[in-house]
């Protein structure tokens, strides 16, 4: 009788503060989101050949939870197979956040923009709550000064 | 060449979904999974096990060398009088004469009794000590000598390899984390069922000899009563809850069981109770 009413509170609990957490987390991610736009991330490998920059790696980096009703939902899931959707806001908070980690680090050196955007994730911790972690990073390019003729070669 | 990051909708990457009920649809599904399995897995083994010829019982059991009576000596007077019991006992179950009957004695303060493979049934004397009178040892007795009859612990060793290795199959995939403890916790649930079956089986096989040997049922729900002191719970502690997660039938279950199937078969439940031997305490 214990084992099932403890059961249920870690449900309840987990859920209840697992979603609080989920939005508030979004609803600072969107905010923040707006607020860095003016640095683009930009997942190409060739940066603008404009101005000569200065680059430098710049990385963000992030480590989240699940809660307890979120892993219990994924262990189910995992009974029948198919899409673990309650750990999909999870990831994505991750991405997202890790991201803005970075472009604040990208903000700080004074980067225009952010090249060849890289992400890794991993599972930290293990039992039955692991959490992930998301790294970005990227290459910074922050505008030397010099600038660089329109046709170097003629 | 101009860049931009230009804030792109939600709900991409995350599938829009109501977790509770997601929640609550797979977890009655696996539990119906779940209970289906092993349901089914138990009857078909059990069924297979009550198939198997007694006498393979008893081959089997003569390899083990296992000691039924304890480590104190068991009590010759005491065993004498449990075997008369069951020759008494035994036409009245129709026991037939394949089965051979080997009762234990053992002087340990446990409360039980049991029956299990070969035949072999042992009493402990922590039961045996706790009876008033004959009528609730013979519904005892002719309880354990039921199990016997109805294969029960072939049977129920069978049922329950069939049903675990079924949940390990099922259940493997879910690890040892939450999921799968709630479900190995169901299955083992929905196996209790088998095990209670068997035990109201037993108690009405056993009511029926007390019937026809004493002329009437009168004192054969001693044995529950006193589980029922015992245990220190009244008719109100004893919930729903308790009854699905016991291997037995609650105690006032069984009480009341007992009053209905007399009261079915007209038996009746007054009669002159037979008093245990003069010496019957000195021999525990």
């Amino acid at each position: 009788m214990f084992e099932i009413v403890s059961f249920l509170v870690l449900l309840v609990v987990g859920y209840a503060f697992g979603s609080l957490a989920e939005r508030r987390h979004y609803r600072s991610i969107q905010k923040l989101e707006i607020e860095f736009n003016s640095i683009p991330a930009i997942a190409s490998r060739y940066p603008p050949v404009d101005k000569a920059y200065q680059q430098q790696l710049v990385v963000g980096n992030v480590v989240i939870a699940s809660d307890y009703f979120k892993s219990f939902l994924a262990g189910l899931v995992n009974f029948f197979g198919g899409a673990v959707v309650s750990y999909e806001s999870l990831l994505d908070r991750a991405r997202r956040e890790a991201l803005l980690r970075m472009k604040k680090q990208a903000r700080a050196v004074g980067a225009d923009y952010v090249f060849n955007i890289k992400y890794e994730t991993t599972s930290v911790g293990s039992g039955r709550l692991a959490s992930i972690e998301v790294l970005a990073y990227g290459t910074a390019l922050t505008p030397s000064g010099i600038s660089i003729p329109a046709n170097p070669g003629s | 060449m101009r860049y931009e990051n230009r804030q792109s909708p939600e709900g991409i990457n995350v599938t829009e979904h109501n977790p509770v009920a997601h929640l609550l649809k797979l977890l009655a599904a696996a539990v119906v999974i779940i209970v289906l399995v092993v349901v089914l897995a138990n009857l078909f083994a059990s069924r297979l096990g009550r198939l198997i010829p007694f006498r393979y019982e008893q081959a089997l059991m003569q390899h083990v060398t296992y000691d039924f009576s304890g480590a104190g000596s068991e009590s010759v007077a005491m065993q004498e009088y449990l075997n008369t019991l069951v020759q008494r006992l035994s036409p009245l179950l129709e026991v037939p004469e394949d089965i051979e009957l080997n009762l234990h004695h053992n002087p340990d303060g446990v409360f039980n009794a049991y029956a299990t493979f070969g035949g072999n049934i042992v009493f402990y004397n922590g039961l045996l000590g706790q009876l008033p009178h004959e009528n609730a040892l013979a519904m005892v007795v002719a309880h354990e000598i039921s199990h016997v009859l109805h294969r029960d612990p072939v049977a129920g060793l069978g049922g329950g390899l069939a049903s675990m290795a079924a949940l390990m199959a099922l259940t493997g995939s879910t690890g040892a984390g939450a999921v799968g403890n709630l479900l190995n916790k169901t299955g083992m649930v929905a196996q209790m069922k088998f095990s209670r079956d068997m035990e109201r089986a037993a108690d009405r096989a056993a009511l029926s000899a007390v019937n026809q040997l004493y002329g009437h049922v009168n004192g054969a729900d001693e044995l529950f009563k006193v589980l029922y002191q015992l245990s220190g719970a009244t008719a109100e502690q004893e919930t729903t809850f308790d009854a699905f997660m016991a291997t037995h039938p609650l105690h006032q279950e069984r009480i009341d069981a007992i009053a209905q199937w007399a009261a079915e078969n007209g038996w009746s439940t007054a009669g002159e109770i037979t008093p245990l031997p003069e010496n019957y305490y000195d021999w525990l």
